[in-house]
């Protein structure tokens, strides 16, 4: 019978000299995908290099935009009134990642270079720009997420290299952000799609009329329609989705077509068979291709509304995130 | 007739790791691929703790780390070195009393079969150590993790409930 | 009835405080010394042959004590109640779940590993996995040496005439409904210990919640191994989880009791989470075909059924979930004329066995959904419906039932009450409200020859009871429930009555914990054990006190006379003196409860039971038009409960029931795909998580049945027997879809708002 042994480097360095002198080792954080993959037979590493003690990859650095390393736990972005603030999305998803047990150990660096089409933080990371800082033999080096995602369970790390961390620029004022997570249960559960978006606004018009239009309980319709006529427009744009591809993947001509314009029902009706063309969901036992596919153009319009809110009621706990009608 | 002696699995050595377990500190030695779950069940034998699927999906296997609630199926004995581990065995005082998350279980009627129970109650107990008042969101988010198929949750959530509001 | 001590109190549970320490022992934690552990070998396709089956490698694995195959079981033993089921499979293999091989070793790792070694060919064959498909004449025979896919089952209920009927109503409403497999997702997983002692006798450690009905199958099984004569012994272990699940005896517990035999060790197997899901019995699924009638005034005139059951390949108590469906086919409201005739057809699917509820909520959820669709053509609200065609105390079924205690009324008029329902109906507005009621037994169900429980009661010279009853604990409350009418007859406190209900050497016989009927037979037993022993007390008391014993009462312990209260004698005084005396006497009682209820006849008439359930539920749901997606606002449960005897675990019940109704109505499912099991797993299995758990209420109302326990009838089942219709109903209301498939999805709400968008 095959066991393993566990190792605790203490730094980034040790670990990654240990992965280098080890046969068939695997480096794990939380755990909470390694150790299901080794139950399963997925996996049979004779090494585990434990990245879990490591300090150098648990920092959130928050001068300058938003620097968090990739040992840094959901749980510990949960709790982070910054990132709420600024940086929604991904507090947005990592709130929602399986439960407070997977939450308190599961770290984003793992969860992304497990790189699952479903992981929910790579949608949040993809519409906030956020370079993937590498460390490996050679030294560090940074790529943009958009080009880490290779495939299903596929990034771009050479052999041995390790998450260092995620940067995300300084946004400024007026840019909201929001992740929208759609399952079938409200804990526990996988994306049937993920929407993530983000926006930087300006209105032509007048601030309270959309703040008023949000603070309402009115129809979705309602709501664009003032925002339309107080001339809102979208000066950039970022959107992205989960599950709709082999990897997490960005809107890029539906970002195209929102940019600069005035926000209305008709745009958004263009923007969401945009977003829904560019992807390409499957059937599978989670969800239908079709029903994928229609809510592409639902949740696209719902996270980009919701990201608008944030820029307008910053101070408030409740966000538009559904209106009868 | 072969006779086969177990000294371990692989032929892998022992570690000895110290951590704090229940208020007390204990120095053992481990077989490095064993979860902690698998260390306290099957090496302790402490069975308070329970399997249920063996995977992080049910929270059966509840314990607190270090302050906060993980799956102990999930997580490596060997990451238990250094940290302080409570489990449902440790809840209760020394004396047998129960502590006041268990009795407001027992005294609302949210224990049916049990087995998904020392799990809510170490989850509860993280949350309740943590927050002084917690809110039904809190309170619901702390036991998302923990399956029960018989309470219907309600009950549970009563409990929790009581021993925030009590304070 | 006042003056009630512990009856009505909301008692906590006698098993809570050692369950919440964690010093419960379950089978998972059970250990016997020298103990093996037992591995299953499960074939990789739905249907296949077996070419070659090679265990030389794994019986050569250092620690494997015995590896079996069909081979190796005498008298290929089969099992299930029309024994179509092999212990271990040979030949070929007709479902994902068949066992074909099974292994012994002294550490469950290395059990794994023998099983890995294995060696299997197989040749796949085309798999038949729809019902209807498998009815067709010439389709391929599933079991080849029966003449037909479709079982000879009896079930056909007639009454009346529905011909007639559909001639003279003013109104018919037709639809096909179908219902998918969901499991029970117990969270202590199937397990057992079988031990064989020095003379062959056998003591099986298990989970079951049929300890008599299991003895009876083991003692079946030794002797088809050549163990005649043989005792069986079950201890329970505390069970985590029931539901139905543990209502049949499986195939690994005949593997376990066949690998303890070969290799004179105790062999436990317990099953893994991914087992537990694809090797356990799911609850029934259907197709079934409905109408119904009504005259202009909104009066029922007849029910006709038409149902298919897949049976899969081998068969338990699914396939007879028909005799009880009757029940509400029969008598839920009141129904002149009725035609229902099921079949249970073989494919290469899994097969079912007993879930809560057994078949009412699936043909309830049809009754009730077509019900919606007649009372609209009809013109008339769903509540006056329900209210115009309620059944009421004294009716006598077209089955024969009677019906005593009925609150099938005051539930329909709470739920519409707090509900709100007037205000909120009709808005059509993406928010709805929807209501459905329900009929099952509650008191007892002879379903076999007898429906009975013993119990024995011995008090001790502590003033202390001891209480063996057949009736078991599966976490349910019922040694709760049964020490609160112990202590209420006898006068003591509850913390002095010790309830052992998990040794069949010890216990009385009890036919088994399901039918909603360990309250009422269970409690009857009790109460009537209970009697027969105060009796005993007063009469020795009597003597004690020189007074006559009909002027005697006990209260907390001490026996007093009711004139002169100075006058008393602590309890266990009284046993002491009784028995430490020239020609002195214990006390004990026992008492066999088997209630006054009747077997159905060839006909399927007879008074299944004694008393009967009934209750209401109405729900409030918002759905999200462009998603599909349903949110319940508000959730509201009524059930006749005739009595109460504690109200906190009978609202447990209720929530329990609720919450997995809500599942079974909303997203849990079994997905296969050609016979095998996909979402085998609680990531892809949707049960109910705490996140997802509506407002809910759970109203008690209570009819006092005379035959019930201090009046209480039975409460376990129909907690998820009207959810599915309800919802359904609400989402209705709401936008304007009916969806006749369980579950009901996002994916099937949507679909249905755009085909409905396009027809507009």
């Amino acid at each position: 019978m095959k066991g393993f042994e566990y190792y605790k480097p203490l730094s980034i360095k040790e670990a990654i000299d240990l992965m280098g002198s080890l046969d068939n080792a695997k480096y794990i954080a939380g755990g909470t995908d390694v150790m299901v993959l080794v139950r399963q037979k997925k996996l049979a590493p004779a090494n585990l290099i434990s990245l879990r003690n490591i300090s150098d990859l648990s920092y959130i650095d928050t001068k300058n935009g938003l620097k968090i390393g990739g040992g840094v736990t959901h749980s510990e972005i949960v709790k982070n009134e910054f990132i709420r603030k600024h940086y929604s999305a991904l507090s947005d998803a990592t709130g929602k990642v399986g439960s407070k047990q997977i939450r308190n150990v599961a770290t984003v660096g793992g969860n992304i270079c497990n790189a699952a089409p479903s992981a929910d933080s790579a949608c949040p990371l993809l519409v906030l720009d956020a370079n993937v800082v590498v460390v490996g033999k050679k030294g560090e080096r940074e790529i943009p997420i958009d080009e880490f995602f290779m495939g299903p369970n596929k990034v771009a790390l050479e052999a041995g290299e390790i998450v260092k961390g995620f940067h995300m620029p300084d946004f400024g004022a007026n840019t909201g952000s929001a992740y929208i997570k759609h399952t079938r249960r409200q804990a526990m559960d996988l994306p049937m799609i993920g929407i993530a978006a983000r926006v930087t606004i300006k209105i032509s018009g007048s601030e309270v009329g959309c703040k008023d239009a949000f603070c309402t309980i009115d129809s979705i319709s309602n709501v664009i329609k003032r925002l339309e006529d107080e001339k809102l427009v979208c000066e950039d744009v970022r959107i992205a989705m989960g599950v709709v591809a082999p990897r997490p993947i960005r809107a890029k001509k539906a970002e195209a077509a929102l940019k600069g314009k005035v926000i209305s029902e008709a745009l958004f009706e263009e923007i969401g068979e945009i977003a829904a063309s560019e992807s390409q969901p499957r059937d599978s036992i989670r969800g239908e291709a079709w029903y994928r596919r229609e809510m592409v153009k639902v949740l696209t319009k719902r996270a980009i509304l919701k990201s608008i809110d944030r820029v307008i009621r910053p101070d408030d706990t409740i966000h538009f995130d559904r209106i009868r009608g | 007739m072969i006779q086969y002696i177990l000294t371990g699995s692989g032929g892998n050595m022992k570690k000895e790791i110290t951590f704090t377990l229940n208020d007390e500190k204990v120095v053992v030695e481990v077989n490095p691929e064993w979860t902690l779950l698998y260390f306290l069940r099957e090496v302790l034998e402490m069975t308070g703790t329970k399997e249920g699927c063996g995977y992080g999906e049910c929270g059966a296997c509840t314990v607190i780390v270090d302050g906060q609630a993980v799956n102990s199926c999930l997580y490596p004995v060997m990451e238990a070195e250094g940290r302080t581990v409570t489990t449902i065995e440790g809840v209760a005082s020394k004396t047998g009393e129960l502590a006041p998350i268990q009795k407001a279980m027992v005294d609302k009627g949210a224990v049916q079969c049990g087995f998904c129970t020392a799990g809510v109650v170490m989850s509860a107990k993280a949350l309740l150590d943590e927050k002084e008042k917690p809110t039904e969101d809190d309170v619901r988010e702390s036991i998302e993790g923990n399956l029960c198929r018989c309470t219907g949750y309600v009950n549970i959530i009563d409990a929790i409930k009581s021993v925030a509001g009590g304070r | 009835m006042n003056n009630l001590t512990y009856i009505g109190q909301r008692a906590t549970k006698r098993d809570a405080p050692q369950k919440v320490m964690g010093d419960a022992v379950y089978i998972q934690d059970m250990k016997v010394p020298g103990m093996l552990h037992g591995k299953i070998l499960y074939g990789k396709y739905a249907h296949a042959k077996i070419l070659k089956l090679d265990t030389s490698k794994a019986e050569k694995l250092p620690g494997v004590r015995a590896v079996i195959t069909a081979a190796d079981v005498p008298n290929n033993f089969k099992f299930g109640f029309i024994k179509d089921n092999p212990m271990l499979k040979s030949g070929k293999i007709l479902s994902s779940r068949d066992e074909i091989a099974a292994v012994a070793a002294i550490t469950p790792e290395i059990a794994e590993e023998a099983i890995s070694l294995i060696e299997v060919e197989y040749e796949e064959l085309p798999g038949i996995f729809d019902p209807l498909e498998a009815m067709k004449e010439g389709a391929p025979l599933v079991r080849e040496e029966f003449k037909s896919n479709v079982l000879k089952l009896p079930w056909k209920l007639i009454a009346g005439d529905v011909e007639e009927a559909k001639k003279t109503s003013a109104f018919i409403a037709e639809g096909t409904y179908s219902t998918q497999w969901v499991t029970h997702c117990c969270l202590g997983t199937s397990g057992c210990i079988a031990s064989f002692d020095a003379g062959n006798n056998l003591t099986m450690y298990s989970n079951t919640q049929i300890p008599s009905l299991a003895q009876n199958d083991y003692i079946e099984a030794l002797k088809a191994f050549g163990l005649k004569n043989k005792g069986v012994r079950i201890i329970q272990c505390v069970i985590g989880g029931g539901f139905g699940s543990k209502l049949d005896t499986y195939a690994y517990e005949y593997i376990a009791i066949l690998l303890a035999m070969k290799t004179r060790k105790p062999v436990k197997i317990v099953f893994s989470r991914e087992e537990e899901f694809f090797a356990t019995s799911p609850r029934q699924c259907t197709i079934t075909k409905i109408s119904q009638g009504c005259d202009k005034d909104g009066k029922l005139t007849f029910r006709e059924i038409n149902m298919v059951l897949d049976n899969g390949a081998y068969t338990s108590w699914g396939a007879t979930t028909p005799s009880v469906m009757m029940m509400p086919i029969s008598s839920l409201y009141r129904v002149p004329n009725i035609k229902y005739i099921a079949k249970c057809v073989y494919t290469n699917n899994t097969y079912s066995q007993a879930f809560r509820g057994y078949g009412n909520p699936q043909v309830t959820f049809a009754i009730e959904s077509n019900i919606e669709e007649l009372a609209e053509k009809a013109g008339i609200n769903a509540v006056e419906f329900r209210r115009i065609n309620a059944n009421e105390p004294g009716d006598v079924t077209p089955q024969n039932f009677r019906i005593t205690s009925c609150g099938m009324k005051e539930c329909i008029d709470e739920v519409e009450k707090r509900l709100d329902w007037k205000n909120k109906v009709g808005k059509h507005n993406g928010r709805g409200v929807g209501v459905a009621a329900m009929i099952h037994n509650a008191g007892g169900a002879r379903v076999y020859k007898s429906d009975g429980c013993g119990t024995i009661i011995k008090v001790d010279d502590f003033g202390k009871a001891v209480v063996m009853t057949g009736s078991s604990e599966i976490g349910q409350g019922s040694e709760t429930v049964i020490s609160q009418i112990i202590a209420e007859v006898l006068g003591i406190q509850i913390e002095d009555i010790n309830i052992i209900n998990n040794d069949t050497d010890v216990c009385p016989w009890d036919v088994g914990v399901h039918a909603s009927r360990t309250t009422f037979v269970a409690g009857n037993s009790a109460l009537g054990a209970a009697q027969k022993i105060r009796e005993q007390i007063m009469e020795v008391a009597a003597k004690n006190l020189g007074e006559d014993a009909a002027s005697l009462d006990i209260k907390n312990g001490v026996i007093f006379s009711i004139k002169d209260k100075e006058k008393n004698i602590p309890l266990g005084k009284v046993l002491r003196k009784a028995h430490y005396t020239l020609g002195g006497r214990m006390l004990v009682a026992e008492h066999f409860y088997d209630p006054p209820n009747e077997n159905l006849d060839q006909n399927f008439r007879g008074n299944l039971s004694v008393t009967y359930a009934f209750g209401a539920h109405g729900v409030e749901v918002e759905v999200d038009k462009e998603t599909g997606h349903v949110k319940i606002l508000n959730y509201i449960a009524a059930h006749d409960v005739g009595r109460a005897l504690n109200p906190m675990l009978l609202e447990a019940q209720i929530h329990g029931a609720g919450i997995q109704g809500i599942g079974y109505a909303l997203g849990e499912k079994m997905i296969y795909n050609k016979g095998m099991l996909k979402n085998g797993n609680f990531l892809d299995y949707k049960m109910l998580t705490a996140r997802d758990v509506p407002p809910m209420q759970a109203v008690i109302v209570e009819t006092d049945e005379q035959a019930g326990p201090f009046g209480a009838k039975g409460v376990g089942e129909p907690g998820l027997v009207p959810t599915a219709p309800a919802i359904a109903a609400a989402i209705y209301d709401a936008v304007g879809v009916r969806i006749k498939d369980l579950p009901i999805t996002p994916e099937k709400i949507l679909k249905a708002l755009k085909e409905k968008e396009k027809g507009a």
